[in-house]
């Protein structure tokens, strides 16, 4: 028992690493634009389904993907803050259905480019066993979790010491005392969309690489990502990781003792379990008026 | 001119119609509130007075229910009102204006008093309205935007207004002179002068200008940093030394 | 009431209960798109007072319809009740499962709307997984349809065709009242200044709790009746996204302010997606319906119908 227990810890664990990714993205963005861009799973799921059309018509390992995805994948999240940045009236929650829409239009195009037949890699390098100890994992789930954290650290250490970085932070506390400082709120913005879009590049390419996909999934990634934000607060890179890991665990732990039907249910449950117990979140400070 | 021929501040028919004891409000580590008693009776005119960041509109929140005291009782007609919450105190008889008037947005200035009147009371009497509206010179505005169309002096009319239309037993008044000019605070000081036997209040109010407590109050209350260091009457309290002391700070002391 | 408008009201009335029967009355095909069509309304118009009335914006109908699906079907089938009263209990069901989601009335904007999202989640699993009650994934089958009342058949696509619209205006008649009420006119002030009405004495979370009630309701009431239209259920449909995604581009598209609006705007979007978008891109035609909710959420947010109305309402003014 405890032996399943520990692997479901530790698959759990290597899963956190690609939610981070995804979940920071969709952070970035409402830190800086108070902005939820629904569409932001769709994002994640391109790059995966891009990694397919790298593996399937080219035969080359879905890791080649991920500079193609980058240009991809940026490129959309850099639209996206376009039209977020037309709506002119009620901005938080037309923005909302707006990239809602956008959300539809993307898995729609996804649904119409490759079709509905669930997707994940063929390459036998990835999921070939790499054991540490009694723990066994795919080594593409080993894989991406190390890229995971490498990203995480470089994110941490690029937002606390560039200038970029900083500017970023000052935007997403106090819009008007930034401006004041000579910081331009839409620059910022625009960078925190083409970051969301990197971190979405390698989560979707990490996805495909050790998991399965298919182009109704985009929403549920969305509202993972949603959930991890949540549970940490807006506010740490490593409350969003340790947030990430503790979805990861708690849907592992499902699927082992309970049926992987319910994984979802669970991590459903999680979230408003802490929205009702917990509002400001696990580890940091979540903004909600009234 | 006001009619003080009651003596003290009890009054039979009265009695204490709000009565704090020991109201205490900290946030964090700051003691905004610490032991405060006070009480007014229902037909009483008291003032509150205090230097800036003193705790007066922390009290003010606390009475109406906007912030929960840390400690302490406060008691509405002999009723404990600490638990209820603020849109039953606005029932029970508790009416508050606010020092940057938050009109009701979207509504007209008699909307907004329909809506006070008919929630704060339970029913609706249009006659009442309408007199109410003349008392706050709003009658010329009923149908305008209360939140887009009015003017300073008429967005504080429309705050008392408010509050009188939900049949109000206590009255907390908070600066509603502040930022007029003078023509604009003359006929607001008629108006408040008139208020509590017009429509039969206790009325708490806070204000900084010392004339306009003089005029109005048989009574006032002095806070310095969340404690209450006076209450008497105008002339006791403006010559007490602590409470020249709070105002011109311990360097002219 | 303004002259013009009670007769567009009295001429659209007249339209939909008289010149539509007679002319496509037998004619199944116009009908069914009819029926579909005004079933979205009644899921379009519940969430546009949602919003409106009770200034909440929702991701998650799909989790009344559902539930309202379901329970009418489950009473109908294993209880013996009869179809009229299923229906109104699956209204009833919504209401219940809108109980759930009181907690979240006090998150504002997008975590109300995500929040309740993720109980449209919660319910559709567990409809899946709950087997025993609901069929699970299977789904259940044969659900009885609406029968014969006053010697007329209101299972047939005509008889559907009429009691889903005597139904939707009933609603509309119910949100008319309702916005002109006092609860009405307070809730209009909630959007922006909520402390300001509590402060005179609204009870605002009361307020908006029976708004949520009203709109689950209303939204189970017709996943019911779905149910007993195609007599035919399963969790994926019955919770599927487009119960969430066809009312809100309908509510925008029409103008999600007006009470018609949402019903107008079912009407045509359902139509010209299943007559057009359907014909030119028959697995992705929603990518149309999402362009055309990205387009109108940048240039007219009020929705297609308010700008036409625009020159009528500048002579009324002049």
């Amino acid at each position: 028992m405890t032996e399943l227990i520990s692997q479901a810890l530790y698959s759990g664990l290597l899963q956190g690493g690609s939610y981070a990714l995804i979940a920071l993205g969709l952070a970035l963005v409402f830190g800086t634009m108070r902005v939820i861009n629904l569409a932001h799973g769709e994002l994640v799921l391109l790059a995966a389904y891009i990694a397919y059309t790298v593996e399937s018509s080219y035969g080359l390992n879905p890791i080649f993907a991920i500079p193609v995805a980058l240009v991809i994948v940026c490129l959309t999240s850099v639209a996206v803050y376009f039209l977020v940045g037309m709506v002119k009236v009620d901005r938080e929650l037309n923005s909302l259905i707006l990239t809602y829409g956008i959300g539809i239009m993307l898995s729609n195009a996804m649904l119409l480019i490759w079709k509905a037949d669930v997707r994940s890699s063929s390459s036998s390098w990835f999921q070939e066993a790499f054991v540490v100890g009694p723990l066994f994992s795919m080594r593409s789930e080993l894989l991406f979790f190390a890229i995971s954290v490498v990203i995480l650290v470089a994110l941490w250490w690029w937002l606390s010491r560039s200038w970029y970085g900083r500017a970023l932070r000052a935007v997403s506390s106090n819009r008007d005392a930034a401006k004041l400082m000579g910081i331009a709120p839409a620059y910022t913005e625009l960078v925190s969309f083409v970051v969301a879009g990197v971190l979405a590049s390698f989560a979707g390419v990490a996805l495909y690489s050790y998991g399965v996909i298919q182009p109704a999934y985009g929403n549920v990634l969305t509202v993972k990502a949603f959930i991890i934000t949540v549970l940490a607060g807006v506010g740490s890179i490593p409350g969003v990781l340790l947030g990430a890991i503790l979805l990861g665990v708690a849907e592992a732990l499902t699927v082992t003792l309970a049926s992987s039907a319910l994984q979802e249910l669970v991590g459903m449950m999680l979230f408003l379990l802490v929205l009702f117990v917990m509002p400001s979140g696990l580890f940091g400070a979540v903004r909600r008026r009234g | 001119m006001l009619d003080f021929g009651r003596a003290g501040t009890l009054d039979p028919g009265g009695a204490s119609m709000l009565k704090l004891e020991g109201v205490s409000v900290r946030f964090g580590g700051l003691s905004a509130l610490s032991d405060v008693t006070l009480s007014v009776g229902s037909h009483e005119v008291v003032g509150l007075v205090g230097p800036n960041g003193a705790g007066k509109t922390t009290l003010f929140n606390a009475i109406s229910g906007l912030v929960k005291p840390t400690g302490g009782r406060i008691l509405f007609n002999e009723v404990d009102v600490m638990r209820t919450p603020l849109y039953r105190r606005a029932r029970l008889g508790i009416g508050r204006t606010f020092q940057i008037p938050q009109p009701m947005h979207e509504l007209s200035v008699r909307e907004n008093l329909l809506v006070a009147q008919r929630f704060g009371t339970g029913q609706v009497d249009r006659t009442r309205l309408d007199e109410i509206l003349d008392f706050t010179g709003l009658a010329g505005k009923a149908g305008c935007d209360a939140a887009t169309e009015l003017a300073l002096t008429e967005l504080k009319a429309l705050e008392v207004a408010k509050a009188l239309a939900t049949q109000p037993k206590l009255l907390l008044l908070d600066e509603v002179l502040a930022g007029l000019e003078t023509h604009g605070k003359r006929r607001f000081m008629t108006m408040l002068k008139e208020l509590h036997t017009a429509f039969s209040v206790g009325i708490l109010i806070i204000e900084h200008d010392i004339e306009t407590i003089n005029a109005l109050c048989e009574r006032v209350a002095v806070l310095n940093f969340g404690k209450l260091i006076a209450d008497g009457t105008p002339a006791q309290v403006f010559a007490d030394p602590a409470v020249i002391e709070s105002y011109t700070g311990a360097a002219h002391a | 009431m303004k002259t013009g408008h009670s007769g567009a009201l009295l001429g659209l009335l007249v339209l939909a209960y008289g010149v539509v029967p007679m002319l496509w009355g037998h004619d199944p095909y116009v009908m069914s798109l009819l029926v579909a069509a005004l079933i979205i309304g009644g899921v379009a118009l519940p969430w546009a007072l949602l919003g409106n009335l009770g200034g909440m914006v929702s991701f998650g109908h799909s989790a009344f319809f559902g539930v309202g699906a379901y329970t009418s079907a489950i009473l109908s089938m294993k209880c013996a009740v009869p179809v009229s009263a299923a229906i109104v209990l699956g209204g009833v069901g919504a209401w219940l499962a809108s109980l759930v989601m009181l907690p979240v009335l006090r998150l504002k904007g997008p975590y109300f709307a995500l929040a309740i999202l993720a109980y449209a989640r919660i319910f559709e699993i567990i409809a899946t997984e709950w087997s025993g009650l609901t069929g699970g994934s299977g789904g259940i089958s044969s659900i009885p349809t609406v029968p014969v009342a006053f010697g007329f058949d209101f299972g047939s696509k005509l008889g559907s065709y009429l009691l889903i619209l005597t139904i939707v205006l009933l609603f509309a008649c119910a949100y008319w009242a309702l916005r002109r009420s006092h609860y009405g006119i307070a809730l209009r002030a909630m959007r922006e200044s909520e402390d300001a009405t509590r402060v005179v004495g609204v009870n605002s979370t009361l307020l908006k709790s029976m708004m949520l009630f009203v709109s689950a309701f209303m939204t189970g009431i017709v996943g019911a009746f779905n149910a007993h239209y195609i007599n035919f259920l399963e969790p994926d449909y019955a919770f599927n996204g487009v119960w969430v995604m066809l009312p809100i581009v309908a509510a925008i598209f029409g103008g999600y302010r007006t009470i018609v609006g949402p019903l107008i705007g079912a009407v045509v979007v359902y139509l010209v997606d299943q007559l057009i978008f359907k014909s030119l891109l028959p697995s992705g035609h929603q990518l149309v319906l999402g362009a055309l909710l990205v387009a109108m959420i940048i240039f007219s947010p009020r929705g297609l119908l308010t700008l036409a109305q625009r020159p009528f309402r500048r002579r009324q003014h002049a």
